[in-house]
């Protein structure tokens, strides 16, 4: 059963990073899988595993949704998420304008194009 | 930007003979190039430099061809390594499985860079401008 207020719902889990406490439904309704506040998550998909999963980067849908690849830092398994509405949008925006503060390759040529 | 560690501790080698004799060239699934494996900056070319294409054929170690899928593998996004390396993480049209790999000297410039700027081009989400 989902309740309608995630705020009202006691099934939670704990951030294997931070600590936080958070619930496991998103704003949206959906189910969350990442710690909202420094966006770690665990590798429940493989039961043997359990390890942390760091962010690592943003894909963008065609639909203009993000999606969070998360990779476990013990197998090195990628997973790709939904972010959710209170994920915290100040690193979502730093993994997002990474690439271009180190870019391999000048980007002045491109100012000509 | 300098590179945080500037040697790397093993250099990369170039992987045994493999059974099938591919030649020196393999065809990109996606624009049909002629793609020569050699690739400057890295012992391991498997995507094509024009449009980033790559093959489902390989597990976890580069060049193992432990996947049975055989998909086709588009870019989906960047992610920096640590030490400033741009990687690119393919997702598999067939299975969905993820996989990341490094970017190719001769790789396509304006396509790395669309891709680099995908998150900010149709709508950056609202509370992500209140953040800056």
């Amino acid at each position: 059963m989902t309740i309608k207020n995630p705020y009202l719902s006691m099934d939670t889990f704990t951030c294997v990073r931070c600590g936080l406490v958070v619930s496991r439904q998103a704003p949206e309704g959906r189910p969350r899988n990442h710690c909202p506040s420094c966006l770690h998550s665990q590798h429940t998909a493989d039961t043997d595993c359990q390890s942390r999963m760091i962010p690592i980067s943003i894909a963008v849908l065609r639909n203009g949704d993000w999606m969070l690849i998360h990779r476990c830092t013990r197998c090195d398994e990628l997973t790709s998420n939904p972010i959710s509405g209170d994920d915290n949008q100040l690193i979502l925006v730093r993994m997002a304008v990474r690439p271009l503060a180190q870019p391999p390759f000048p980007l002045e040529a491109f100012g000509d194009l | 930007m300098p590179r945080r560690h500037p040697v790397r501790g093993v250099p990369q080698r170039a992987k045994d003979k493999r059974r099938d004799n591919p030649g020196d060239a393999f065809r990109c699934v996606g624009c049909r190039l002629d793609v020569p494996f050699h690739a400057p900056g890295t012992a391991h070319r498997n995507h094509c430099p024009n449009c980033l294409t790559s093959l489902h054929v390989d597990g976890r170690i580069p060049g193992d061809r432990r996947a049975r899928c055989r998909g086709r593998m588009v870019a989906l996004s960047l992610s920096v390594r640590p030490d400033g390396e741009w990687m690119i993480i393919h997702s598999c049209l067939a299975c969905d499985e993820l996989s990341a790999n490094r970017v190719a000297g001769d790789d396509n410039a304006l396509v790395l860079l669309r891709m680099a700027l995908r998150p900010f081009g149709a709508r950056l989400p609202q509370r992500a401008l209140l953040a800056l």
